[in-house]
């Protein structure tokens, strides 16, 4: 089965037509294409608008990963009710880079949300983002409240530790899912990366993904790929994850992470906290499910700028 | 020919309306917007309420500085007697526009039982002097905030969730393409942003809804007879300088008599100023224009309250002598435990003096955390406000309670207060929390935890899980010091049913009799 199909199953459903869950096998054929070593970009430096940009250069630039006409989704993380210096959400002006870039390459509508842990409209205000968003002046971007009648159950058929995720409509039908994590300290996963920032399209009970949190991350991202990952760690939270809320616990490493395996980019955001991939429970298990790799020694790596 | 004058009762129609439209929209707009701090005054309905300033001012023998509002209202009864209640009350207008809608009862006949409002005024206040608080049941705005923050508001939400629910999962698409705006737009400007769940939903709803079936006896029942506002102003009223002045040697006709929805129209015509709202209706309706209202009419006697005297005294020993049999009850001795009120709250008698149960501060909660009590404080304390962790939790930096709270029940904090209001302390079960019971890892707790140094902290242990293996988790154990008691961990305790760490009032500031082993002075 294929993406096609899936996408079709996931209209059915939310349209009432069946009540047959959609399903998703991501088959060894797609994962693939992608086996040359992955391409691991990283840049450094004050401007993180610009930024944004220069890491991006070196995996061919937004153009590569949005095509004209796409609907792309950004899932940044606005879990907490916490300023940027805080280090709990993603820093505004990256994902204001991320929109800007992705209305210039064409995009047909760019969606940005999240599914907060603190009240929702103090997230979004508090993170600073709601001011940036509102500052770019483009119909095609729309930065919203998840609805709740948009989780689709989905069945994830190559799940080891979970069966069944409610996920959001909007992340399932999205021509490109791009993924803005920030990089910081958790008291369960150690770190909390890209694959823990998609938890954010969940719906239902997420309290429940901690119990063998790793493998279930894993799984839901055989469902939940994206196309491109863009790791901020301008500053990362070293303790008190991962809300923070203590600028001590802050270190400044004005630094971005991007690639297009997601994997392979959490891995390497694991050594700024002097880490090992290993270590990182979500990041093996993806790596075992054939998801991207984590050894740092068959990647790319490659600093921009 | 006469001219055709506009009509009075077109004005006072306007009136409401406009004061009607007024209250929906600051009831809509207590809410978070966007900044920690209110830009309207939306408690002001309570504020400008004499009854309850005087009832919270001898409740607590202060005067309740944050209620000077109602300063200008009763300044303004001095002039224009009721005119608030026909004018301007919310309550009133909604009983006015939905008289048509409800079967026509006997009008315009002297009430029999309109003393009673002053009986229950003196009951009211001289129990709430001696400590039974009981203001915010007979109040018409406390009954109609109430009733709308905790049970018809949120109804509506679901009303209009589960119809654009329907047409989007079961509608053709050209239909969603109407229906789809027509629900964001109500999204954003009247339903509320979330769906929010309130316990004695029907209550709140039954004692709003009694209001309106009382219209069945009597048009405007409850004004004429029951509300204290009502009665407070009718006393200030029988001293007001504008009066309504009947029509003598007009005849058979009785049209104002029927007219009149508050009854104050005798037999001999004359208005008695103690129940006359000034609707104007009377004017207007007077075939021989017969009827004025005017400063200037000194020879109106003033009219008698028409109350027992030994009644009244009989209603006053039962208000002094109740507040004392409060104290007989367990609660006395040991409050409920799980009776945890909002940061900023006063201790427990004040609080409750001064509570109006309004509900303005559950309307305004932003983590749907503050229930209304039901027996946990007593009969008296039914409808305050209380922390119910599991359904809701206090966000740690929002302040919004304080602000709304008309009497300062919970005192407006600063955000650096807030944080320093300890409400409670919580406590494992682990029996039941997964890596104590189960050796299965879960952090939620703490992940949520919101204090800067985390309250909730770990110790990693070797435990056997359920096949018998040894396995190292860390079990989550809490530093009381830095617990404010907001909760959130209950809130957000993954386990179904019960959670397995549970908010108590213990290590509440406001009460040093609650004070835990660490806050307590050495001996």
């Amino acid at each position: 089965m294929d993406r096609r199909d899936f996408l079709k199953q996931v209209m059915l459903w939310s349209a009432g037509i069946t009540t047959a869950i959609p399903g998703f096998r991501i088959v060894p054929e797609l994962l693939a294409a992608e086996k040359q070593p992955p391409l691991v970009s990283h840049a450094q430096g004050k401007d993180y608008h610009k930024l944004v940009a220069q890491v991006l250069e070196p995996l061919g630039g937004i153009g590569n990963f949005v095509k004209t006409d796409d609907n792309v989704v950004i899932k940044p993380n606005i879990a907490w009710d916490r300023n940027p210096a805080q280090a709990a959400n993603t820093h505004p002006q990256v994902v204001k880079a991320v929109v800007e870039l992705c209305l210039d390459a064409g995009a047909k509508k760019v969606m940005v949300f999240d599914r907060t842990c603190n009240e929702e409209r103090r997230c979004y205000v508090n993170s600073g983002i709601q001011e940036t968003m509102a500052a770019i002046k483009d119909s095609r971007l729309q930065f919203y409240h998840p609805d709740s009648r948009k989780f689709v159950p989905v069945n994830i058929e190559r799940g080891k530790a979970v069966s069944k995720l409610e996920i959001y409509k909007d992340a399932l039908e999205a021509d490109t899912y791009i993924n803005v994590p920030v990089a910081k300290h958790h008291s369960l996963s150690r770190l909390t990366l890209g694959l823990k920032n998609s938890m954010g399209v969940l719906g239902g009970n997420r309290g429940q993904m901690h119990h063998n949190l790793g493998q279930k991350l894993a799984d839901l991202a055989t469902v939940i790929r994206p196309k491109l990952t863009v790791i901020d760690a301008t500053r990362i939270l070293l303790r008190n994850g991962p809300q923070g809320g203590n600028i001590d616990d802050v270190k400044v490493l004005d630094t971005i992470i991007a690639s297009a395996d997601p994997v392979a980019c959490d891995a390497f955001a694991t050594t700024l906290f002097d880490l090992k991939p290993e270590e990182i429970s979500s990041t093996v298990a993806a790596y075992k499910l054939g998801l991207g790799e984590m050894d740092l020694a068959r990647m790319q790596i490659i600093k921009a700028g | 020919m006469k001219k055709k004058r506009p009509k009075l009762r077109q004005w006072r129609r306007s009136s409401q309306i406009f004061c009607f439209i007024l209250f929906l929209f600051l009831f809509i707009k207590t809410d978070y917007s966007g900044t920690n701090d209110l830009p309207y005054a939306v408690n002001i309905l309570f504020r400008i309420d004499p009854f309850l300033a005087v009832s919270a001012s001898l409740a607590t023998k202060t005067l309740v500085l944050l209620m000077w509002p109602a300063l200008i209202f009763i300044g303004l009864a001095f002039f224009l007697g009721r005119f608030f209640c026909g004018w301007v009350c919310p309550m009133g207008a909604l009983l006015d526009s939905c008289h048509k809608f409800i079967p026509h009862a006997r009008e315009g006949i002297v009430s029999r039982f309109h003393t009673l409002k002053y009986y229950l005024l003196g009951f009211l206040l001289i129990s709430a002097f001696l400590g039974l608080p009981a203001a915010g049941y007979f109040d018409p705005f406390s009954i109609l905030v109430r009733g709308l923050a905790i049970s018809v508001y949120p109804a509506l939400n679901v009303i209009a969730t589960s119809f654009f629910t329907f047409t989007y999962q079961q509608m053709p698409e050209w239909v969603n393409m109407m229906t789809e705006p027509v629900y964001t737009l109500l999204k954003a400007s009247i339903l509320p942003f979330r769906q929010n769940f309130f316990e004695l939903a029907f209550i709140s709803l039954f004692i709003l809804l009694t209001v309106f079936l009382l219209e069945l006896l009597e048009r405007r029942f409850f004004c004429r007879n029951v509300c204290p506002v009502g009665a407070f102003y009718a006393i200030i009223s029988r001293f007001s300088i504008m009066r309504g002045k009947g029509g003598s040697k007009c005849g058979k006709c009785s049209n104002c008599m029927t007219v009149c929805r508050m009854g104050a129209i005798d037999g001999e015509r004359n208005i008695s100023p103690l129940e006359c709202n000034l609707c104007m209706d009377c004017v207007d309706i007077c075939p021989g224009s017969k009827i004025s209202f005017g400063f200037q009419q000194k020879d109106i006697a003033k009219p008698s309250f028409g109350i027992s005297r030994r009644t009244f005294i009989g209603t006053l020993a039962l208000g002094t002598l109740l507040p004392f049999f409060l104290n007989t009850r367990t609660m006395a001795k040991r409050p409920d435990p799980y009776l945890i009120r909002p940061p900023g709250a006063l201790p427990e008698d004040d609080f409750l003096g001064r509570c109006v149960r309004c509900g303005e501060c559950m309307k305004v909660c932003i983590g749907n955390g503050l229930q209304p009590t039901f027996l946990a404080a007593g009969l008296e304390g039914m409808f305050s406000p209380r922390l119910n962790a599991r359904t809701g939790y206090c966000e740690y930096n929002c302040t919004l309670c304080g602000q709304v709270c008309p009497t300062g029940a919970l005192t407006e904090l600063t955000l650096v207060q807030k944080h320093a209001a300890k409400i409670g302390n919580v406590f494992f079960d682990k029996n039941r929390c997964l890596p104590y019971a189960k050796g299965i890892p879960c952090i939620v707790c703490e992940e949520h935890c919101p204090t800067a140094e985390k309250a909730i902290q770990f110790r990693e242990a070797e435990v056997l899980n359920n096949t018998g293996e040894k396995v190292w988790v860390k079990q989550p154990h809490l530093i009381d010091e830095r617990c404010v008691g907001c909760g959130i961990c209950e809130t957000k305790c993954p386990l179904p049913g019960q959670s397995a760490v549970r908010l108590t009032s213990a290590g509440e500031n406001r009460n040093p009799e609650n004070a835990l082993p660490a806050q307590a002075m050495p001996y």
